[in-house]
């Protein structure tokens, strides 16, 4: 599929990144700069580098393939299940995070509450992440496969080390400004498929018009409010209640590899302005990733499998040097997810779990030291551990309900913790721990729910469980001190 | 309760204008927030107009919201 210029762009593309990675290398020496970029990144890098990080290669294929089967209704989650959340983070959260000069979301909650608490997300996310590094790395190989035709491996072995050294070097800094390179490149690649789509099915209007002609199942193809009843995955009502008030919130504001990257901002307004920018670009991303769904409904119709649009789309619309480019925009994608990762995970276990629990009061040299080693060691074990995958097709799809157990709980406490002073360390603690069971219960007893795949309705009332059970636990022990709250909450 | 029943007599055109009032709702808090909040971290002299995120956040809400008046 990939002709000699396809060849060239990539290779260009992917030795171009790594010189660019390690060029700032030489600005780590110390671990505030490695996991903070010495807090002197400007709003428009991190911005970038927010909106890159979020979209890897395969939601490129999964959105496309959704917006084949249900429509636009799937740009819900860039647009309303975004922006707010973004606006939110930018002016409330992100700022107190970034005065109070922390490395980490558990961090907050450990000030905040205690240490079982801050040790308990923490270690959430370390899992997390570490187990998603494994099946990333397989599932986008498996997809370059598909794609490209690249042996598995090859695809591996090439982003492991591409990434590995810039990330091992660099730190968030490189991780940062690798991305906005990352980001250009994605749009660049993105939108000529958009654009030359466009061209093919005759315009907007025109391939508007001969969906809805299609037949009755296509009549809400281009409604972004689905009835509360209707049978797919994002109904109103979740996407009001589920997404916009909790999921989004919980990722925008509780997600490491989100909120670390505003923390690298070099002043306050800086940190803000870096949020609200990315939700800006978070706008564009349905466009990008949306459309080539709905034209391939025109171009490529009755295709079994959704997520064979984009693929259809890049073979029969683009030309050569095109395809090089999107190739490169799926490895960017990848990279960028890849990047977060390692860099995020790295700070979580130097930061919440080695300085606290393994060696207190080492000097600054050794936190930075043991930063680039579990930078090293992550890479290893995504390496080693991607092949599991192949044993179990529907893992990726597990670690994502993973990690909806925990996003209604987590975003209870945070903003409880944020805005109500007599929220006690036992009301955070009690709060995070029954709302993940209740999520457990919610995801794994059948028949609760009606609707296709309820993890909407799962975080909203995991969320509420959380919010309730915290407030009254607290209510029911002892205040703490003003003078413990200070910073911590807003107003205090 | 849980799969929202009691919602499902709200049609989507009407659940269209709750989102449209809940950017509107949004738009005027972020109205409310101080000046000198927004600018914090950008010098006293230097502070132009378009450094006034509040600016920022009305254009992406109202971008946002003709997005779902259109759709």
């Amino acid at each position: 599929m990939l002709a000699g210029i396809d060849y060239f762009i990539v290779i260009a593309y992917l030795i171009g990144i790594l010189l660019l990675g390690y060029y700032f290398k030489r600005f780590n020496d110390s671990s505030e700069d490695y996991f903070l970029g010495g807090r002197s990144l400007p709003f428009w890098a991190i911005g970038m580098s927010i909106v890159v990080s979020d979209i890897g290669a395969l939601d490129f294929v999964g959105i496309s393939g959704q917006a084949y089967r249900y429509g636009i209704s799937v740009g819900n989650f860039d647009w309303i299940g975004s922006v707010p959340a973004m606006l939110l983070a930018a002016f409330i959260f992100i700022p107190y995070f970034w005065k109070g000069g922390m490395y980490t979301i558990p961090e907050y909650l450990g000030r905040r509450y205690n240490n079982t608490v801050r040790t308990i997300a923490s270690a959430t996310w370390i899992i997390f992440f570490a187990v998603d590094l494994g099946v990333l790395f397989w599932a986008s190989a498996v997809l370059l496969n598909v794609l490209m035709g690249w042996p598995i491996w090859i695809s591996i072995m090439v982003t492991a080390s591409v990434v590995g050294l810039y990330t091992y070097f660099g730190g968030i800094t490189a991780v940062v400004m690798t991305d906005v390179v990352q980001m250009i490149i994605m749009f660049v690649g993105g939108f000529a498929l958009v654009f030359l789509g466009l061209q093919a099915v005759g315009g907007w209007d025109v391939m508007a018009e001969k969906i809805v002609n299609l037949g009755p199942e296509y009549d809400r193809h281009f409604d972004l409010m689905q009835p509360s009843d209707a049978p797919t995955p994002y109904p109103w009502s979740g996407i009001l209640f589920g997404l916009t008030f909790v999921m989004a919130n919980a990722y925008m504001i509780g997600n490491q590899s989100i909120v670390q990257r505003c923390l690298t901002a070099k002043n306050e307004w800086h940190a803000k302005a870096s949020m609200i920018f990315a939700s800006s670009l978070k706008m564009l991303i349905p466009v990008l990733v949306l459309f080539p769904g709905l034209m391939a409904i025109i171009l490529h119709p009755g295709l079994e499998d959704g997520d064979q649009a984009l693929p259809m789309m890049i073979k029969n619309v683009l030309p050569p040097g095109l395809i090089g480019l999107m190739f490169s925009a799926f490895f960017a994608g990848l990279m960028s997810s890849v990047d977060s990762l390692l860099n995020s995970t790295a700070t979580l276990f130097t930061k919440d779990i080695y300085q606290p629990y393994i060696k207190k009061d080492a000097d600054d040299k050794h936190y930075l030291k043991v930063g680039k080693l579990t930078t090293l060691v992550l890479l290893l074990i995504g390496i080693a551990t991607a092949p599991i995958s192949s044993y179990y097709p529907g893992i990726y799809v597990a670690i994502q309900t993973f990690l909806s157990y925990f996003q209604g709980p987590i975003f209870a406490i945070l903003l409880l913790g944020m805005f109500w002073k007599r929220t006690t360390q036992w009301g955070g603690l009690a709060g995070l721990s029954i709302g993940i069971v209740c999520s457990f219960i919610l995801n794994t007893v059948e028949g609760i729910f009606t609707i296709e795949d309820p993890f909407l309705y799962v975080s909203w009332w995991s969320f509420v469980v959380g919010f309730v059970v915290t407030v009254t636990v607290s209510l029911m022990t002892s205040k703490h001190d003003d003078s413990r709250l200070k910073g911590l909450v807003y107003g205090a | 309760m849980l799969n929202f029943d009691w919602l499902s007599g709200v049609s989507a055109e009407t659940a269209k204008w709750i989102f449209l009032i809940f950017f509107g709702l949004i738009g005027v808090l972020v109205v409310l927030i101080p000046n000198d909040y927004v600018f914090e971290g950008v010098p006293q002299g230097d502070r132009r107009w378009w450094n006034n995120l509040k600016l920022w956040a009305i254009g992406v809400l109202l971008i946002l919201s003709f997005i779902y008046y259109i759709f």
